[in-house]
């Protein structure tokens, strides 16, 4: 049997393009959770931008109004969130909790008029480069603009924690909020500013979904890639670079056991839909078992709310 | 340049009490001012004033005949006033550099020179790479103490920023303090301990219930007048009388290890020590050098080998604190709040925690509330805390209450031993007294207790024999009159 090397090509980009909404929300939450904000929402937020990102691009035929109206959707609902938790104080995982519950909810009733309406083609890059290089042509060519972005924000994400001066008070924020609000810092500016950010990425986690990874509207489309993109950002131990490793190999499985049930391979269908599931998260606790790692980028503050006393 | 700082008129008032009643207060500089008072005197609320951490409900601040608007913590480091919190404000996981850049505006490569400037000039050494939960209390200061010299302030705040220190830490803040006074810097040193004000200020300031009651030169007073002062009435000193040496030994420890997975613990290497009746072991330290691990390991919170505690003739190293309890020890770990106490929960729930067994608080597996109010009650007046509310969460109780409260339900069992951690770890004059008192009143009764204490003054004052711990090991076992403080903080350095 030949294998087509440009075909290895062509599984290895539907992997990556399978990763990318996990890399967009994860790469959010994480700075969301940074901040010490849990934020249980990210499905919710996703499937709003999903839906809002189709709605427009039907409504005004715009791609960018529809891209950008999508991560204003993340924002806007992520607001609420920031409102809830951070201005009134609610528990972090019950107002989350209510967040997704009402994202999946409301994306169905927006999304009535949606249901089978064809989608729009997303343009595409570097089309012509494609074929120039075996392999790597397929893998590195001919994405939209929205791939490139995600393959390129875990890696400005871990410079901006690391070598920025907002990062470092969003790690500060974290880490002791009551410290950072005694050395001037504004934490509930900083974390209203990262659940927004969160929001943002999370819509257009769903966008992507919407409108170039399966270009159509369909209820409860995100299918729970929200809840894995909050998996990846613990088993990560809060660390970008591992983000994009267990979203890869979350893809991975996911495309190679659809292969699988193609092909009749004899194992039962439920274990390999398990499959991916089972083995990101072994992956990913292996290379983060250093508990002097974990201890420094956990952080401290995670999921407690912050009042000031005065 | 001269800096005059005045304080006018300051009243805070929070719900069913007053912090702060319209104190006024004047510092020049060139002079080094202690803030006197116990907790809950207000001090600590004034000097949030000063730094803009609280906001006070009437009175202004002047510096340099300059009204000062103090709403946040910046504005009050616009106005190059700066603080040293009693509780470290510093960012655990982050390295100790980015916790000086986080404030600053200026470059990394200025500023790294700048904070070099700053370590060579004072002698301070401190590896800026590395995370702040690697330091001890005292390099976790000087982080703190550079990052507002970083911004040449001209009022320097220490709240209380001695009671995480050893002698020697202590002494070498002294001389720095000295010399920041020398050099111009307006120095306001808030503390309870009329030692320190006697050894470093000129002039000393005395707040009880929110009000000042005193503000005099240091050479017009004496450790009983200030102390006087401060409690508002007159104390009684202690002092243990010397027990009968008794040979009956209660507990044992033999070779005793524990090592740790947690990378931000110490291990324990080779423990031995044993205790007779009536007898107390001080284990002196500096926090951080295993007498978390060991106060744990004693209790049964971390289990070790069986036969590597022998209590009363039992090996009993394999037991939990339930079953340790049974042979009749007792327990008051370090963090009140956390460790020994639900602070969520009432006070006659809390007392009911410690007793599973041997009483009769539990019928069928239902709780026997009367029984536990009942026993709660007597613990209260017996241990003189001060509330009459058993129904109180005990959140609510004041740092002395509680732990006197945790002593009495400890005590009231009679145990043969108690295993206590820094008991008197932030509590003011008047229930320092009240729990030494107790403890050498146990020691008469002829029962032990292992004192582990980063306080080398309460050691000396309470010991019979004192071991000091650094790094996991324990020194060699010394007769109390035998040691110094001098002494102790030498070996609590590590120096043989």
């Amino acid at each position: 049997m030949i294998i087509d090397i440009n075909f290895v090509g062509l599984i290895i980009a539907s992997i990556m393009a399978s990763a990318v909404p996990l890399i967009l929300a994860s790469c959010g939450e994480l700075i969301t959770e940074r901040s010490g904000v849990l934020n249980l929402g990210v499905e919710g937020m996703m499937i709003i931008g999903a839906i809002s990102g189709f709605a427009l691009m039907t409504v005004t035929g715009s791609l960018i109004i529809a891209i950008f109206g999508a991560m204003l959707a993340g924002v806007l609902i992520s607001t609420i969130f920031a409102f809830l938790t951070q201005t009134l104080i609610t528990n972090h995982v019950a107002t989350g909790l209510a967040l997704t519950i009402f994202g999946i909810g409301i994306s169905a009733m927006i999304g009535k008029n949606f249901v089978g309406i064809p989608g729009k083609e997303f343009p595409v890059l570097f089309e012509g480069l494609k074929d120039t290089l075996p392999l790597l042509g397929p893998i590195l060519f001919g994405h939209s603009i929205v791939f490139y972005f995600a393959f390129t924000l875990p890696f400005v994400t871990s410079y901006f924690l690391k070598k920025t001066k907002i990062g470092l008070i969003v790690r500060a924020v974290g880490d002791s909020p009551e410290s950072a609000s005694n050395q001037g810092i504004n934490v509930r500016l900083v974390r209203y500013a990262c659940i927004l950010y969160g929001g943002a990425m999370s819509g257009l986690a769903g966008a992507y979904l919407s409108m170039i990874y399966t270009p159509q509207w369909i209820e409860n489309m995100t299918g729970g890639r929200g809840w894995i993109a909050l998996a990846l950002v613990v088993f990560s131990t809060w660390n970008p670079i591992k983000i994009l490793i267990g979203a890869m190999i979350f893809g991975g499985l996911t495309i190679i056991q659809f292969h699988m049930q193609a092909i009749g391979v004899r194992i039962p269908v439920q274990f390999l839909t398990a499959l991916p599931y089972i083995v990101t998260i072994i992956v990913l606790v292996v290379i983060s078992r250093d508990s002097r790692k974990i201890r420094l980028s956990t952080p401290s503050s995670l999921g407690k709310s912050f009042y000031k006393d005065n | 340049m001269n800096t005059n700082l005045k304080i006018s008129n300051v009243t805070k008032i929070y719900p069913g009490c007053v912090a702060n009643d319209n104190v006024s207060l004047e510092f020049n500089s060139g002079k080094i001012y202690a803030l006197l008072g116990e907790n809950g005197a207000g001090k600590s609320t004034l000097v949030k004033i000063l730094s803009g951490v609280i906001i006070p409900d009437e009175g202004k601040i002047y510096l340099n005949e300059n009204n000062l608007n103090l709403n946040s913590p910046s504005d009050a480091k616009k106005n190059d006033i700066g603080m040293v919190f009693q509780h470290f404000n510093l960012f655990e996981t982050l390295s100790v550099f980015e916790n000086l850049i986080i404030d600053s505006d200026e470059q990394r490569e200025s500023l790294r020179e700048k904070i070099d400037l700053i370590m060579k000039k004072y002698n301070f050494s401190i590896d800026l790479d590395i995370p702040v939960l690697n330091l001890s209390a005292g390099q976790k200061q000087k982080v703190e103490i550079i990052r507002c010299l970083i911004r040449s302030p001209k009022v320097l705040i220490m709240d209380e920023p001695t009671s995480v220190l050893t002698e020697q830490e202590t002494s070498e803040l002294f001389l720095s303090l000295k010399k920041f006074s020398e050099e111009g810097i307006l120095i306001i040193y808030i503390t309870h301990k009329l030692k320190e004000v006697m050894q470093l200020c000129d002039e000393v300031a005395v707040m009880r219930r929110g009000k000042l009651v005193s503000v005099n030169e240091i050479k017009n007073e004496n450790i009983e007048s200030l102390a006087n002062k401060m409690v508002g009435q007159n104390l009684k000193t202690i002092k243990k009388k010397k027990a009968k040496t008794s040979s009956d030994q209660l507990i044992k420890i033999t070779n005793l290890n524990f090592t740790s997975e947690d990378p931000f613990e110490t291990n324990l290497m080779d423990i031995n020590f044993s205790v007779n009746r009536g007898e107390c072991l001080g284990i002196a330290g500096i926090s951080g050098n295993g007498q978390s691990e060991l106060f744990q390991v004693l209790s049964g919170e971390i289990i070790s080998e069986k036969k590597s505690i022998e209590f009363n003739n039992n090996y009993i190293g394999d037991l939990n604190p339930q079953e340790r309890r049974e042979y009749l020890m007792a327990f008051s770990p370090e963090d009140r709040l956390e460790q020994a106490a639900i602070p969520q929960m009432k006070i006659f729930e809390n007392v009911a925690l410690n007793n599973f067994k041997s009483s009769n608080f539990f019928n069928n597996g239902l709780i026997n509330e009367n029984k536990i109010k009942e026993h709660s009650k007597k613990i209260i007046s017996d241990f003189n805390v001060n509330t009459d509310n058993i129904e109180l969460k005990s959140q609510f109780l004041s740092g002395g209450n509680l732990q006197k409260l945790i002593i009495g339900r400890e005590l009231i069992t009679s145990p043969d031993l108690l295993i206590c951690f820094n008991p008197t770890w932030g509590l003011d004059v008047g229930a320092i007294n009240y729990i030494h008192e107790t403890l050498i009143k146990i020691n008469e009764q002829n029962k032990s207790i292992i004192l582990i204490s980063t306080d080398t003054d309460e050691l000396l004052k309470l010991s019979d024999k004192i071991s000091v711990i650094h790094k996991g090991k324990l020194s060699k076992i010394m007769n109390a009159e035998e040691v110094t403080s001098e002494k102790l903080g030498i070996l609590m350095g590590g120096a043989n």
